[in-house]
Formats: C-alpha cells, structure tokens, sequence
C-alpha cells in the first residue's frame, strides 16, 4: 500500500472521458424518455430536468445520437484490446470459484472487482445493442427481433442506466476497499 | 477514510453536473451539426431497397397507436378533392380519390415509430407512392420528393425511400377505411421512417432536384433529423 504508484496519465484521461460519456449517454437518453415515459407512456412521470440533459426532445437526440458514434467506437475499441491485450482483466468461472472458496479476502476482493468490470462490459455491449435495435427497428429487423416486443426493447435499454450506476458505484467502492483513497485518486486526477 | 468528505464530494459533483447539463444543453446544436451529416450517410447507405419483413396481421397493436398532430384535424372537402403531383415530371398529375382506387391496392403490416420514442404494429392499406409517382413519370434528374398537406405540414424526403415498395399513400388502416383523425384521405406510410415523416391529409407531391436546407420539413425545421431512417 505504501509504494502505491501513480495510475499513467492515460488511465486518469480515459476514466474521465469515459465517465463523461456515459453521463452524456445516460442523461441525453434520459431527455429521450421524457417525450414518452417507458413506465406508464404519456401519463407516466417524467424524470427530473436535473439528471436530463438536451432542454427538449430533439435536444435529447443531438446529443445522444451525436456521442452514440463515440460510444460505439470506444466500446469496440475496449472489447477488442481486452480479448486480445488485457484477458486477465476480465472476470471468468475461476473468479466465482475464488469468491465461494477463497479464506483471502483481498482475494475475494480482486475477484469481485474483476466480475464487476466485466459485467460493465455486458450491460454497456447490450445498451448499444438494443440501442441499435430501436434506432434501426426495420433495417435491423433481425437484431429487434431478439429482444422481444417494443415494450421490453425499451425497458431494457432504459434499464441499462440504473444497471450501470449500481455498477460504477460498486466499481468505486471497491476501488476504495482494495487501496483505499488513494487509489481512487491516483485514478481519478 | 473520510466517508463523509467523499459523500460531500460526491452529492458537489451531482451539483455541478446538473448546472453543467443546463449549460451544455445550447451546444446541442453544434454537437448535431457535426455528427449528423455522418450519421444520416450511414443511415442512407445502411437502408434496403428490398422488403423489409412484416408482422403477422394478428399481431396489430390498434391500441398502441397515438394520434399526434401539430395543428388539429384538418377540414377537408371530399367531393372535390384531388392529390397533386406535379415538379420534375413529365405528366403532372391530379388523381380523384376513385383513380387512386383503380391502382394496386397493398397492404403492409409493419411498426408504426414515433420520434417520442413508442411504436405501434399496424397494417396500412393503400397505393404504392412508386406506383403514383410512375404515373406522372419523373424526371432522371429528380432526387427528392415534398409532401403538402391540407393542415400546412410539409415534409421532404429522399427519392430512394419514396420508391421503396413498401411505401404507400395509405387510405386504409387495420382493414378499415383509415380514420380522419389518422391522416384520411390519404396519408404516408413505410417502414422505413419515423412517424414525423409520415405525413397525414397529403394534398400535393412535389418532385424536386434538390432540397431548400431551411425548408426541410415541419418538424425538422426546428431541428428534427431530416433523413429519420429505420
């Protein structure tokens, strides 16, 4: 813990320009939602201007199909350097084996983080997929066709954001837990 | 550790984004500018000219379909009525509602999006808009279509999409004569554009060479995306 080195400066470039634009993801999406509440359609409650971002519907949609090129990019761009580059950064079924088994809470730790990271992964791969397949409902009929009725298409897109905020916040307190503030620091600024 | 100076942190950063958000919501513009010319190209170049696959006609969702209009229900004369084709073609055009009758008749089943983010699976009955636009024979020098419509919507679209075979001029809906209320007596249709594009009450089609860019449609001349592909 004492010979805590600072995180590269690229680490800290990439955790704020990812955190930006999942933000502006999530909040564009949510101005989106607001034109026809998924719970409840128009009688259904709006979501606060605060966590919305846009002003009005086209506003919404500037804006998140103006960072959707972005997003897809570098979530591609992850995906393929982990699977190629950075595997052990990726959770496995030896990581759920540690968590059951292992007496060694920092390893359990470790174990649980990768897990956690992994599934940001997931949840991030299934909201640009079913993005997609409500951008595209007719010319990618196919990829629609796997989620189910609009309804659910729009639930699970929608879901993605709570998802992911349970998952960030979990990423961070466990960042926390394993080198303590510190940590969070030298990754942060 | 200083659980409470981080939760302070944290509840000030919420802060400063929703001040942020408000802040950034007029760059919105210029985020579209620079992302949408690429983003409608990829939509154009994405789109089929063949079919895309409908939905079984038991799968029609009467309920879900909403009525949204900019200006109320239109009042429109029926005994005199006519659609107007006319621009770059060699035979303009004005079809009575019982000419329009005499063409092929279509059905499609398809999802009806709209913009505000709900669909609607429903099966319209009506002319192929190639088929009327064959009647008047357009030019090779054509590239878009504009709709007028008896409320003042107006609307412009790519020729591409305009002649795609599943694209009608619609006088049916669900099998029954389509409502008022839904765009009677004629109104757009296809699978492949969001609800804004589909304009209701249609009374004229203009064929052009090229688009006014300040007059691109309604809606989009308040900052809706003009190509609106599905």
């Amino acid at each position: 813990m004492e010979s805590q080195h600072h995180h590269p400066l690229w680490t800290r470039t990439l955790h704020a320009c990812n955190g930006a634009l999942l933000i502006g993801m999530a909040s564009s999406g949510l101005q989106i939602y607001n034109a026809n509440p998924v719970f409840g359609g128009r009688a259904g409650e709006p979501i606060p201007s605060l966590f919305t971002l846009g002003g009005w519907l086209a506003g919404g949609r500037w804006w998140h199909f103006g960072l959707m090129g972005v997003f897809a990019f570098v979530l591609g761009s992850w995906l393929l350097l982990l699977m190629q580059w950075r595997r052990q950064r990726l959770g496995r079924g030896g990581d759920l084996e540690t968590l059951s088994a292992s007496a060694n809470a920092k390893k359990r730790n470790y174990a649980i983080h990768k897990i956690l990271y992994t599934l940001m992964l997931v949840v991030l791969s299934l909201a640009l997929l079913t993005g997609l397949a409500m951008y595209k409902p007719a010319t990618l009929w196919w990829l629609s066709g796997w989620f189910g009725s609009w309804q659910q298409l729009r639930v699970l897109h929608f879901a993605t954001v709570p998802v992911m905020g349970v998952l960030v916040l979990g990423h961070v307190l466990l960042s926390l837990k394993l080198g303590g503030l510190r940590l969070l620091r030298t990754i942060s600024w | 550790m200083k659980r409470r100076s981080l939760l302070q942190s944290a509840l000030g950063t919420g802060g400063l984004l929703s001040l942020g958000g408000c802040a950034l919501n007029p760059l919105g513009q210029e985020v579209a500018q620079l992302t949408r010319p690429l983003n409608e190209r990829i939509e154009a170049w994405m789109q089929a000219t063949t079919p895309v696959p409908e939905f079984k006609r038991n799968q029609v969702e009467p309920a879900a379909l909403l009525v949204n209009s900019f200006n109320g229900i239109p009042e429109i004369n029926l005994d005199n009525f006519s659609l107007t084709v006319d621009g770059l073609v060699q035979q303009p055009q004005q079809l009575g509602l019982s000419t329009l009758g005499q063409l092929p008749q279509q059905e499609i089943v398809i999802r009806h999006v709209c913009v505000e983010g709900w669909a609607a699976i429903v099966a319209w009955g009506g002319v192929r808009l190639a088929d009327v636009l064959r009647l008047a024979e357009v030019s090779p020098l054509a590239g878009y279509v504009a709709f007028e419509s008896a409320d003042g919507y107006f609307e412009t679209w790519d020729l591409r999409t305009a002649l795609h075979p599943q694209t009608l001029l619609a006088t049916q809906m669900n099998g029954a004569p389509l409502p008022v209320a839904n765009g009677a007596p004629l109104r757009l249709t296809s699978p492949l554009k969001l609800g804004y594009k589909l304009s209701k009450w249609i009374t004229a089609i203009h064929v052009l060479d090229t688009l006014n860019p300040h007059r691109l449609g309604t809606w989009e001349d308040q900052g809706y995306e003009w190509y609106a592909g599905l």
